[in-house]
Parts: structure tokens; C-alpha cells; sequence
């Protein structure tokens, strides 16, 4: 039941995704955003922010090339932000929404294969990121203000070493473990 | 270097899914016997390497966005289909869970670096490998970097062509090839060097470390 649930929603969410690029009124996609806000309740402000935090840098950088070349030109059309703008973050905004309402490894059902080594690599990947906070936190713990040019890259060396041995060392364990519980037998 | 959603008309990225259609069933055709208990786990290491590494990354005026990418380090390690499936797993986990990139581009990145930027990696090392294993590694992550965003600004730059209001006016990503070619292609001749620096970093501590299979990718 619950896989159906996502596929329906994967389904529902792709289906999206192509009706929206076709759309190019700005009150369509304006409408469609506020909708989608409305639907997602609670979680609606989060994935907001987290989708206009994703997007703001790379966005901004486009529109305001595209202001600076169109003026130039002298052809410049806000409508045609307008529309990119939202276009970009509605898609992203559903994206962010579909992951929080579904398992995403669950997603990749119809491809075995593709969602073992998902799964290994987004935990390889959490293993990695925890491990790069530790001794970000670390380095700062152990100076009063922001070290050297020299200190950082000293640090920087010793944590891709460590990094990539820990990578390693959890490489063994998982193929350890893989191995016990048959995986490769199946 | 990723594409995120809504920079890329319909008819684009649509006929890049179709044609990452047959190159997802060629990469995983028998993935199943190529996976072994050694490949496996290091396979899922680097790629949540090269996963980390693409989340860093620089925006870059009238393109998209400036990184690493780990593709190559994929494919001299184990070969194009494996690396081809492994970063399309990148690609998604980045698209949904950060963003970067976009689902409806999903088939035109993975295409562009996946494939055309891994496979040219295989190229040049497979042709330089017998003059200098070092300049081998380093030229193939480079020239993997240089031929992915070479793709990608074709493919970007051509979408005011593809799709455009009656005035002219572009309906997707706004800016043509004379604008789009160079904003990716100059920095990214920097960024490639960082990349083939780390590239041969990695090499040369899988070596070091006698990982298995980092053989000439045979696949």
C-alpha cells in the first residue's frame, strides 16, 4: 500500500513536472506555486526556504545577466523572468515535496540495481558529511580566531586522507556485512 | 555545470530521457554479475565522493554554475556502465535532496557527464596511459570536464533557438551560444585542473591503497 502511495505520487509528480513546462502564463504558474504551497500545510514555509535557498545564488545570477544583456540590447522583457523564475521554483518546490512525503530509495522500486547502490551511497555520503562537520569543528575548536592559509591546508590534506580512509574502512565493513546477509548469493 | 529544472524546453529534455532510455538498459545489463562483494562497496565510496563533490559549487554569470564533478575518477575505476549507473544515482540524490540540478534535466546531465564526459576520460587515458600513467589520469579528468560543459552549453545555448515567444523573446534559458559558451567553458578550464588534480590525488591513493580493479576500466 505505502509503495503504491509513492508511486502514485512519483507518477503524479512527473506528470507535473511536463505539464509545467509547458506553461508559460506567469498567473498560471503564480496560481499553480500558491496552490502547492496551500497543499503542503505545515511543511510549506520549510520547503520554501529550502527551495528559494537552493536557487537564489544560481537564479539570481541568470536573471540578472539576462536584465544586463536585454537591456543592453535594448529588448528587456520582465515577463520573461517572471515566467523562468517561477517556472524554477515551482519544479524545485515540487521536487523538495515529493522527497518529504515519500521514501526517495523507495522511488527507485522499479530498478534494483539503481537503488542498492543508492542506498550504499547516500549512507556512504551522511558517514562522510558528519565526518567533515567533526573536524571542520574541530580545526575550529582548536583556534581563537580563523587559522592560516597554511593551517587549512594542512587540515584540509589530513581530512581528504581521512576522509577516503573512513570511505574505505566502510567500504570493507558493508561488504562484510552485505556478504553475511547473502546479498551476494541472491 | 547542472542543469536545474525549468532552464530546458520540453522538447529537449524530453528527447534526452529518450535517449537515456537505451543507455540506462545498456549500463545495467548484467550489473547484477559485475557487482561483486570487492566492487560494490567501493563503487557506493567514490560515487558518494563525487556526490559531495558537485554539491559544491560556484554560480556562474549568463551559465549556470561552476564545480567538481568526480565522474572521471568513476570511470578509470570501474569502467563506463558502472560509472554511467553510478552517476545517474548522483545526479537524482543531488536534483531531489539539494536541488542542484533538476529532475527534468536528470537525462541531459547524466547524458553529458555520465556518459559523454566519462567515456572521453576512458579515451584519453586508454591513448596516454603508455607514455605516463600521471599525465594519463590528469589529461582524462580535464578533457572529461572540458567535453561535459561543452555538451551542456550546446544544449543550453540552444533553447532560445528551440523555444521562443512570437517577439522573440526565449521562453527557457534566455542566453545563446555566444554568451553561454565562454561563461562555461573559461572557468571550467580552471575548475578542470582542480579536478585533475584531485582526480590523480584519488588515483594515486587507490593505488597506494592496492584497491583492486583500478586495472584499465574494461568496460
Amino acid at each position: 500500500m505505502r509503495l503504491q502511495q509513492g508511486t502514485v505520487w512519483l507518477a503524479a509528480y512527473l506528470a507535473a513536472l511536463v505539464v509545467i513546462g509547458f506553461v508559460h502564463s506567469p498567473l498560471v504558474l503564480g496560481l499553480a506555486l500558491g496552490s502547492a504551497l496551500l497543499a503542503a500545510r505545515a511543511a510549506r514555509w520549510q520547503l520554501f526556504k529550502r527551495t528559494l535557498f537552493a536557487l537564489a545564488l544560481f537564479n539570481a545570477t541568470v536573471s540578472a545577466g539576462y536584465a544586463l544583456v536585454a537591456t543592453l540590447q535594448g529588448n528587456f522583457d520582465a515577463g520573461v523572468l517572471l515566467v523562468l523564475n517561477l517556472r524554477v521554483v515551482l519544479m524545485t518546490f515540487l521536487g523538495f515535496w515529493f522527497v518529504q512525503r515519500n521514501n526517495l530509495l523507495q522511488a527507485l522500486a522499479f530498478a534494483p540495481g539503481l537503488r542498492f547502490v543508492a542506498t550504499l551511497a547516500a549512507g556512504q555520503a551522511s558517514t562522510l558529511q558528519r565526518a567533515a562537520l567533526d573536524a571542520g569543528m574541530a580545526l575550529k575548536s582548536r583556534h581563537l580566531g580563523r587559522p592560516d592559509l597554511a593551517t587549512r591546508s594542512r587540515q584540509a590534506a589530513a581530512q581528504a586522507a581521512y576522509l577516503l580512509d573512513r570511505g574505505l574502512q566502510a567500504a570493507a565493513e558493508q561488504a562484510l556485512a552485505l556478504r553475511s546477509r547473502g546479498v551476494y548469493e541472491e | 555545470m547542472h542543469i536545474p529544472d525549468g532552464f530546458l524546453s520540453p522538447a529537449t529534455w524530453l528527447s534526452a530521457t529518450a535517449m537515456a532510455l537505451p543507455a540506462w538498459w545498456w549500463a545495467s545489463r548484467g550489473l547484477r554479475q559485475r557487482l561483486d562483494d570487492q566492487t560494490l562497496p567501493r563503487l557506493a565510496a567514490v560515487t558518494a565522493l563525487a556526490y559531495s563533490l558537485g554539491l559544491v559549487m560556484l554560480p556562474l554569470p549568463g551559465a549556470t554554475s561552476g564545480h567538481l564533478s568526480g565522474a572521471a575518477i568513476l570511470a578509470l575505476m570501474f569502467g563506463l556502465r558502472l560509472s554511467f549507473l553510478a552517476f545517474s544515482v548522483v545526479l537524482l540524490l543531488q536534483a531531489l535532496l539539494f536541488g542542484a540540478g533538476g529532475i527534468t534535466a536528470w537525462a541531459t546531465n547524466v547524458l553529458a557527464m555520465g556518459l559523454l564526459g566519462a567515456g572521453s576520460a576512458l579515451v584519453v587515458y586508454r591513448l596516454l596511459r603508455r607514455l605516463n600513467e600521471d599525465l594519463a589520469v590528469a589529461l582524462a579528468a580535464w578533457v572529461s570536464i572540458m567535453v561535459t560543459v561543452t555538451v551542456l552549453a550546446l544544449v543550453l545555448g540552444a533553447q532560445p533557438i528551440i523555444a521562443a515567444r512570437a517577439d522573440g523573446q526565449p521562453l527557457y534559458f534566455p542566453f545563446g551560444w555566444s554568451v553561454v559558451v565562454p561563461a562555461m567553458l573559461v572557468p571550467h578550464a580552471l575548475i578542470g585542473l582542480a579536478e585533475a588534480a584531485l582526480t590523480l590525488a584519488l588515483w594515486r591513493f587507490a593505488r597506494a591503497r592496492r584497491w583492486p580493479g583500478l586495472a584499465p576500466a574494461a568496460s
